[in-house]
Formats: structure tokens, C-alpha cells, sequence
């Protein structure tokens, strides 16, 4: 302040010539607070802030998941067009959703297409159907052919929704107006995807080996801490108030028998670990999915349809499921597990073993 | 400022005119000037937006009051789908299949057939609360009523929809003939099965007879007056939660919510891990079995819904997370959890159906900034934080619009309580 140089203009008070700066300051303070604190609140208002800021972001819940932008969005349901063929979706859907309702005949546990193909069959990660639709027909070495979408459904019913145990103690029969309507679900939620290639969020996704070998007591801990409160604690479900299913049974005669893909401990974790507990992914670690896996997978379940004519446990081990990671024809608690838990299944099987599931 | 205190040689003598130079005005002034004549603007189209709004929400009452006076029109049929898909078919199904083991068809059902849509229309008006028989087939489940929750108009418009479109009917039944049942109906329990229907209704296939009625649970004397006077530091619960258990705007509803819930909240506010001034004075003073008593009393009371959807939200969008959730932002279909029809899954998850829509966005809002943390396995508070404002107020909105859960029926209530304990209070870690 000392080296201040007279100026041509008189000062502007008889006092200390800084004052002037001061004020001028103070204004510009005052004046960029003020135009902050007005853009910043039509910002607020119109919801331009950022997420971080208000605490109410709408950033997807972060899951242990592939690339999320590569992710394909299926069109909403509210496209469905409003004619013969949107018709037969809006069937395929609500075939999808309540199963044992729509497609009465032929299921034979207490279990929805919904319940592992999660949002309708929509999430990506568990194995969503507009993945599945592109690239099929496929050979598959579950039954050593090509599988035609027909095939691939049909398969689902005899093992996950364990069609030995259904009315008519079979899958749909081929041509049925079940496949047909699954079919134009999946064919309109395909939209604008290319066939033959498999696309991002396909299947389960992966999940990487566990470090230590997966424990049946670890995951009756994980069990009951978080999956009992939906699941109940003998992991049958739960019923709401007028005796429909809300949480589906993960094991006993009600749930997916030991031919399905979710008896694989493997297939079992990857689900588990991309998609449990519902609406917290990605909150169990890598272990723990494994080890809960183990322990789901343990449990008795309907039996294999394949293993007919007095075949024995062991010799339906060593002909289907010697490959697999799974408990089948294992003891566990001195129950050898195969066998069946299904009153129904005592009858015979009548499916032929042509379909995978 | 070692000359600070001399005299300024620079100083004008004083025969000097002091004048002001023409300074520019400082830039700042302009920023001010600009920024409130924005703010003004925006202010400004702001309210007359929100006047609009108003404007036309009082057009539609005006239109609604002139239309359930005018004569129905010869086609509720359109609007009558809408009706059906937002409220029946979460139940039914959007082609009238129900649920195999827990809710009748509406599909070439032999008792719509038979009653058509004036039967309809009485079954929505009352709920029904005893066995029936459908196509051979016995249910013994629970359907809510919908006086409360849809206007004569919405009520006809749907029963005439149900009876030709899945009956193949020729008639429906008009609004005026509904308002008649509305009267009929007033304070009438719900039909108690199909026995009762069928005495009201000649041609009806047969029906099963209805239980004797459960005795009424002896009203715990202790419980009642609690509930209307208080006591002491438990003020009265119904001063805050209504005479009928059905809350008000940040107050919940507590009629028809699982016993095990509401004792599980008390003892939250009681031990402070859920948080929440008048409900802590009051769960301090009450014992274990007074807890026990209040939670039995709440969860078997049947009340009309005092909810009104009241925060402006998006219908459309409420119904839409609430059935199918929203996937790309983390949130599954609150009726996943929280039962078809928001009607709750004893014992840990609450019914939502009817609940107030302030409460409802405000605990969404709770569990989004971590005051509410005392939910099992904290499953609701990424949910909380996955919605923004405007779908918090849009999910509460549609849930506010849901006819009430039909009460847990007295003869169940014990079944529950001895195989049924509430999970284990975790608090979630955030
Ligand atoms: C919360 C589930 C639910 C909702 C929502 C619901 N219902 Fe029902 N409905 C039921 C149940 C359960 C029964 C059987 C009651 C029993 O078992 O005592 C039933 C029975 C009926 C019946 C008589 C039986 C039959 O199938 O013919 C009719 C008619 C009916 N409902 C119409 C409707 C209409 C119209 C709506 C919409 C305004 C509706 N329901 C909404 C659950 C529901
Ligand atoms: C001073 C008003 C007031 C009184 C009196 C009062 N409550 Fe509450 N109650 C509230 C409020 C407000 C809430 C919501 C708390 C929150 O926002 O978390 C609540 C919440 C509850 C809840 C949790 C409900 C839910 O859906 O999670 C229960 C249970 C409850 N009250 C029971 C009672 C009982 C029983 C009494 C009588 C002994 C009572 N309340 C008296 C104001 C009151
Ligand atoms: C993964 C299961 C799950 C899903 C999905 C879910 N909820 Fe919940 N919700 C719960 C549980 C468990 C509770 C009980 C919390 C407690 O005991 O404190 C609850 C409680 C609530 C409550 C408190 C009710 C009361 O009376 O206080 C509200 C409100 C609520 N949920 C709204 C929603 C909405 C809205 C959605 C959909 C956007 C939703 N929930 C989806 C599990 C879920």
C-alpha cells in the first residue's frame, strides 16, 4: 500500500486509498455467492445437480458385473403392440411370470421362469431371454444334438420346473401353444440384436474360483444371515396371505430337480453372486457365494427324470453327472442325495431324455 | 505505512471541488441484476405452471362430478381395462387366469357367469372373506374391498369389463346401479364365502358353507384404553394414527399390518435402533406384553383406506416400479418382496397397500440419507437410495391408490405367532 502512485483521478474519500478496493471486493464476494447460490439452486430444481450432491442419485446399484455399457436394454413392455402377435407376447410373458397358472399342465413345482430369469426374463446376468433367443438352434452336449428355442424350452420344463411331477407328467409336447407364446416373448424382447453372436450379460456371467474349497457349515451361515428372511429357514419360501408363492422353495419336492443347471454348485454361485440377495448384488463375497451355493445345492430336491428304468443313483452319477459340480450321488448327513424328494416322482417319468435344461 | 499518519502531499487544497468521475458500474452489480431477473423468470413460469396444474386437476374433478352424474355411456369397456389391469390383475391376471392354489379365475368362472356383472360389482364393493367355489375348484383366500379405493364409475367400468370380455357377457352395469350396492353395502363385513353369496344370488353353482366366525378376540381391556385415551406417557395411539388404525400424512397406517412387524417396531423405537421422537416417548413406557397386545389389535383391525395419492407423482411410473421395478437403476418390482397387490408377507414384510403416501416417501427418503437402518438385511435402503424424489413420490402415490389389505384374520393370528418369529434385527452398515 505504501507504493501507491498518485493518480490522475482524486481519490474518492479523504482517507486510506485501499478503501476503495475493499469494497470492491466485498462486492465481488457478496455478488458471486449470491449468483452461486441462485444457480445453484435452479440447478436443484431442476434436477441438473448431480447425484453425489442431493444423496438421492440414480446411479445403478454397483454389481460385481461384465461392462455394463455394452449391456443391451429390451423394449418396454408398454411397446408391446396392440395386436394378434403382441397378444401372443403378452401371453409368453404372463406364461413366464406365473408358470404354474398358465402353463398348469406341465409344471410340477412351485416355481416361475421368473424366479432365476429375474425382471421377467429381462436382467442381464441372469440369463436373460433376449440373450438366448439370437443364438439358438445350438448343439448342446447336455443331449448331444441341435437344440431348436423348442428344444431349450422344453428342457427347462422337465428339469427346472420339474415337469415329471406336473399334471400331465411331461413337458409341453412339441407344437405346443406354450412354446409358441414363450417364443414370441423372447423373439419381440430380442429386437435388434444380432443372431449368432452372444451378446454381453449373456448366461450368469462369471464368477471366479473360490480360495478355499466351498463348506457346507459356511454356508448355513451365509444362509441364515441373508437369504432366510425371503427364503424362510427351511428354504422353502414363502406364501403370501392368499397361499401364492412370493419367495420361491430352493430345495425339497417344490423346487428344481437334480437334472436342472442350477444343481451345479458352479452355475448356482454365479447366480447367487450377481443377483442375491435381490436389490443388494454383488454384496456377498466371492466366497460366500460359493459356499451358500454348496449348501443350497446339498439339500434333497425331485429327482433326475433321466435316471429311469431302475436305474440306481450311482449309475445315473457315473452316465450324466460325473462332470458336473454338484452333490449329486454324494452323502451328506447320511442321506445319499439323488434319490428324489418328491412324493410324486415315484411314478415313471415320461420324457425321453431329448432335451437339456 | 510509515507515512500513513503524515500529511498527504497529494491531499487537494482546499479550494478544491471535489467532483465524481464517471465510473463505470461495477461488473458484479450486473451479475446480481442478471441472476435475479433469471430467478424471477423461472420463478415466475414456475407458479403459473403449478397454476395450470391445479387449474386442470380441478377441470378433471369438475368432469369426474359431471360424469358419475351424467347416465353411464353405452362403453365403460375401454376404461374399464385400465381399471381391471391396474387393480384386479396383480390378483387375477391380465387374462383373468388368477393363481393356480390361491386366487379363482375370473375366465369362464361358473359364478360370474352366473351373477354377471352386478355380482361383480357387489364382490369389489365388499372383498370376500370365506370359501368359495370356482369351476369345482375350493379357494379360501382373502379379496380386498374396493369401496374405498375406486369411485361407482371405475367399480362398474371394471365389472362390465371382467363380465363380457372374459365371460363373454352382453350386459354390464352402470354407474348409478353400483352407487345402489355402495349403499346396500355401507358397513357390511366382506361377504363371508360363497355360501353367503350364493344366499344373495339365486343360480350360483354350489358352494361350500363358511366357517363358524371366529369368536372375536376378548378386547384386552388395558389394550383398548391405551389405544383411545393413553395412559400416562403413552399418549393415545389413535390420536396420532386415527380412530381406525388408518394414519395420516407422515403418521402410517398400522390396520392390517403382521403382528410380528408392528412388535418388532415398538421394540425398535423402544432400544432407539429406529429413530423417531413421539414414537420413543411412547414405546418407552410400554411393557413387553402391552407391545404384544397393541400389535395383535392393529394387525387384526379391517379399515377403510385414508389414503389419497397426494404428492402430484406419476401414476404410471408408480405402478410401474411397484409391479416391474426398475432394473436399470437397481430396484426390483416392490411387489416381489412386499406380496402381490402390496398386501405384505408375514412376518417381516409390511403391508403397503393403502399406507399413507406421505410416510411412505418420507421413509424411501429415510433409508436413502441412513436415518431408518433397522430393516432386515438393510433391503430397503438401497432401494431408497436408488429412487429419486420423483419416484419416491410416484411408487407412494399408486401404493396410496391400492384398496387395504384385508386384515390377518383372528383364527390365523395365533397359527403365526408360534411358528413365525420376526427375522433377527440386523442393522445394514451404511
Ligand atoms: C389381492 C388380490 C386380489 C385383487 C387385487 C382382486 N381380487 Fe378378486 N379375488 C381374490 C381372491 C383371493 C378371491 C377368492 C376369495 C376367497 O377365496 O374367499 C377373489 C374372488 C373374486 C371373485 C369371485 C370368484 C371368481 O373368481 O369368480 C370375483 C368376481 C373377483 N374376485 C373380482 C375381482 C375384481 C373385479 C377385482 C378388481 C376390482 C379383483 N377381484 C381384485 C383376490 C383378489
Ligand atoms: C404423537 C403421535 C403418535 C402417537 C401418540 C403414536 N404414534 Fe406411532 N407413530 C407416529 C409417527 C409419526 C410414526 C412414524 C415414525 C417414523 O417416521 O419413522 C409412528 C410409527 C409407528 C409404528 C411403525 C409403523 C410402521 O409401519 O413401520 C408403529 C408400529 C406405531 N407407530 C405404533 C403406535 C402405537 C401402538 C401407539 C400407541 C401406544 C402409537 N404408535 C402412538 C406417531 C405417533
Ligand atoms: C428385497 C425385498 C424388498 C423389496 C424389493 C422392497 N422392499 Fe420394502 N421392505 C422390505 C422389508 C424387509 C421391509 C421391512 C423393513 C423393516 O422391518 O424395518 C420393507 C419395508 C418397507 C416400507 C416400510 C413400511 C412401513 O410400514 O413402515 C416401505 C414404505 C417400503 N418397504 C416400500 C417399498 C417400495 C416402495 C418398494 C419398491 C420400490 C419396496 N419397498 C421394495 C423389503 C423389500
Amino acid at each position: 500500500m505504501t507504493s501507491n502512485h498518485p493518480s490522475d483521478t482524486p481519490p474518492p474519500g479523504p482517507d486510506k486509498p485501499s478503501r476503495g478496493q475493499t469494497a470492491k471486493r466485498v462486492i465481488y464476494a457478496v455478488s458471486g455467492g449470491l449468483v452461486l447460490a441462485v444457480l445453484g439452486s435452479l440447478a436443484l430444481d431442476y434436477g441438473l445437480a448431480p447425484g453425489w450432491l442431493t444423496g438421492q442419485g440414480n446411479t445403478p446399484t454397483p454389481a460385481a458385473k461384465g461392462d455394463q455399457a455394452k449391456l443391451f436394454t429390451p423394449p418396454d413392455v408398454s411397446t408391446i403392440p396392440d395386436d394378434d402377435f403382441g397378444q401372443s407376447v403378452r401371453r409368453g410373458m404372463a406364461i413366464f411370470n406365473d408358470t404354474g397358472t398358465n402353463a398348469h399342465d406341465y409344471v410340477g413345482n412351485a416355481l416361475n421362469c421368473s424366479n432365476c430369469h429375474l425382471d421377467a426374463g429381462r436382467q442381464a446376468y441372469s440369463a436373460p431371454m433376449w440373450a438366448a433367443y439370437p443364438v439358438y438352434p445350438k448343439y448342446r452336449s447336455k443331449n448331444k444334438m441341435v437344440n431348436t428355442m423348442e428344444d431349450r424350452i422344453r428342457g427347462c420344463f422337465t428339469y427346472s420346473m420339474n415337469a415329471q411331477g406336473s399334471p400331465t407328467g411331461g413337458p409341453p409336447p412339441y407344437g405346443s401353444d406354450v412354446y409358441r407364446d414363450l417364443q414370441a416373448y423372447f423373439f419381440w424382447m430380442s429386437k435388434g440384436l444380432p443372431t449368432g453372436e452372444k451378446p454381453e450379460g449373456a448366461g450368469f456371467g462369471k464368477i471366479d474360483k473360490p480360495e478355499k474349497e466351498p463348506s457346507l457349515d459356511r454356508g448355513a451361515e451365509v444362509f441364515a444371515a441373508n437369504c432366510a428372511v425371503c427364503h424362510g429357514k427351511d428354504g422353502q419360501g414363502q406364501k403370501d396371505m392368499n397361499g401364492k408363492q412370493v419367495f420361491p422353495p430352493l430345495w425339497g419336492p417344490e423346487s428344481y430337480n437334480w437334472g436342472a443347471g442350477m444343481h451345479k454348485v458352479d452355475a448356482a454361485a454365479a447366480f447367487i453372486k450377481h443377483n442375491m440377495p435381490l436389490s443388494e448384488p454383488g454384496k456377498l463375497t466371492t466366497q460366500e457365494a460359493w459356499d451358500v451355493a454348496a449348501f443350497v445345492d446339498s439339500h434333497p430336491r425331485p429327482k433326475d427324470p433321466r435316471q429311469v428304468n431302475g436305474m440306481t443313483v450311482e449309475d445315473a452319477f457315473n452316465k450324466l453327472h460325473h462332470k458336473h459340480d454338484g452333490y449329486y450321488g454324494k452323502t451328506v448327513d447320511g442321506q445319499l442325495l439323488g434319490g428324489g424328494a418328491s412324493p410324486q416322482s415315484a411314478g415313471a417319468p415320461q420324457q425321453d431324455g431329448n432335451s437339456g435344461g | 505505512m510509515t507515512d500513513k499518519n503524515k500529511q498527504d502531499p497529494r491531499l487537494p487544497d482546499e479550494t478544491f471541488e471535489p467532483y465524481e468521475a464517471n465510473r463505470r458500474i461495477p461488473l458484479p452489480v450486473y451479475w446480481i441484476a442478471i441472476a435475479l431477473a433469471i430467478w424471477g423468470v423461472v420463478m415466475l413460469v414456475q407458479t403459473s405452471h403449478s397454476t395450470l396444474l391445479a387449474d386442470k386437476e380441478r377441470a378433471a374433478l369438475d368432469k369426474q362430478d359431471v360424469a358419475a352424474n351424467a347416465p353411464v355411456g353405452a362403453e365403460p369397456a375401454a376404461s374399464g381395462k385400465t381399471v381391471f389391469n391396474a387393480n384386479c390383475a396383480t390378483c387375477h391376471g391380465e387374462f383373468g387366469t388368477g393363481s393356480v392354489g390361491a386366487v379363482p379365475p375370473l375366465a369362464n368362472s361358473d359364478i360370474v357367469k352366473a351373477g354377471g356383472a352386478k355380482l361383480i360389482a357387489q364382490i369389489a364393493m365388499r372383498g370376500i372373506d370365506g370359501p368359495i367355489t370356482v369351476n369345482g375348484t375350493t379357494y379360501d383366500g382373502h379379496m380386498p374391498n374396493f369401496a374405498s379405493a375406486l369411485d361407482d364409475k371405475e367399480i362398474a367400468a371394471a365389472a362390465s369389463y371382467v363380465a363380457r370380455t372374459f365371460t363373454g357377457a352382453k350386459d354390464g352395469v352402470s354407474a348409478e346401479a353400483v352407487a345402489e350396492i355402495r349403499k346396500a353395502s355401507a358397513g357390511q363385513d366382506p361377504w363371508a364365502g360363497g355360501a353367503e353369496l350364493a344366499a344373495a344370488t339365486p343360480g350360483l353353482p354350489a358352494q361350500p358353507s363358511a366357517p363358524q366366525a371366529a369368536a372375536d378376540m376378548v378386547q384386552n381391556a388395558d389394550v383398548a384404553t391405551l389405544v383411545s385415551q393413553g395412559a400416562g406417557s403413552v399418549w393415545s395411539c389413535a390420536s396420532c394414527h386415527g380412530d381406525q388404525g388408518e394414519g395420516t400424512q407422515t403418521v402410517p397406517r398400522l390396520a392390517g399390518l403382521p403382528a410380528a412387524y408392528i412388535a418388532k417396531q415398538l421394540h425398535d423405537f423402544q432400544q432407539g435402533t429406529r429413530e423417531n421422537d413421539s414414537m420413543a416417548y411412547v414405546a418407552k413406557a410400554l411393557t413387553d406384553a402391552q407391545i404384544t397386545a397393541l400389535a395383535d389389535h392393529y394387525a387384526v383391525m379391517r379399515a377403510p383406506s385414508g389414503a389419497r395419492p397426494s404428492l402430484d407423482g406419476d401414476l404410471a411410473r408408480g405402478e410401474q416400479i411397484a409391479r416391474e421395478g426398475d432394473w436399470s437403476i437397481g430396484v426390483p418390482a416392490c411387489f416381489t418382496c412386499h406380496g402381490p397387490s402390496g398386501f405384505g408377507v408375514a412376518p417381516d414384510f409390511p403391508a403397503l397397500a393403502a399406507q399413507q403416501p406421505a410416510y411412505v416417501a418420507h421413509q424411501l427418503a429415510m433409508w436413502a440419507g441412513g436415518s431408518r437402518h433397522n430393516s432386515p438385511l438393510g433391503l430397503m435402503a438401497g432401494i431408497g437410495k436408488a429412487l429419486n424424489d420423483a419416484d419416491r413420490r410416484a411408487v407412494a402415490d399408486y401404493l396410496a391408490s391400492l384398496p387395504p389389505v384385508p386384515a390377518t384374520p383372528k383364527v390365523e393370528l395365533t397359527a403365526m405367532r408360534s411358528d413365525a418369529q420376526p427375522a433377527k434385527e440386523t442393522t445394514n452398515d451404511q
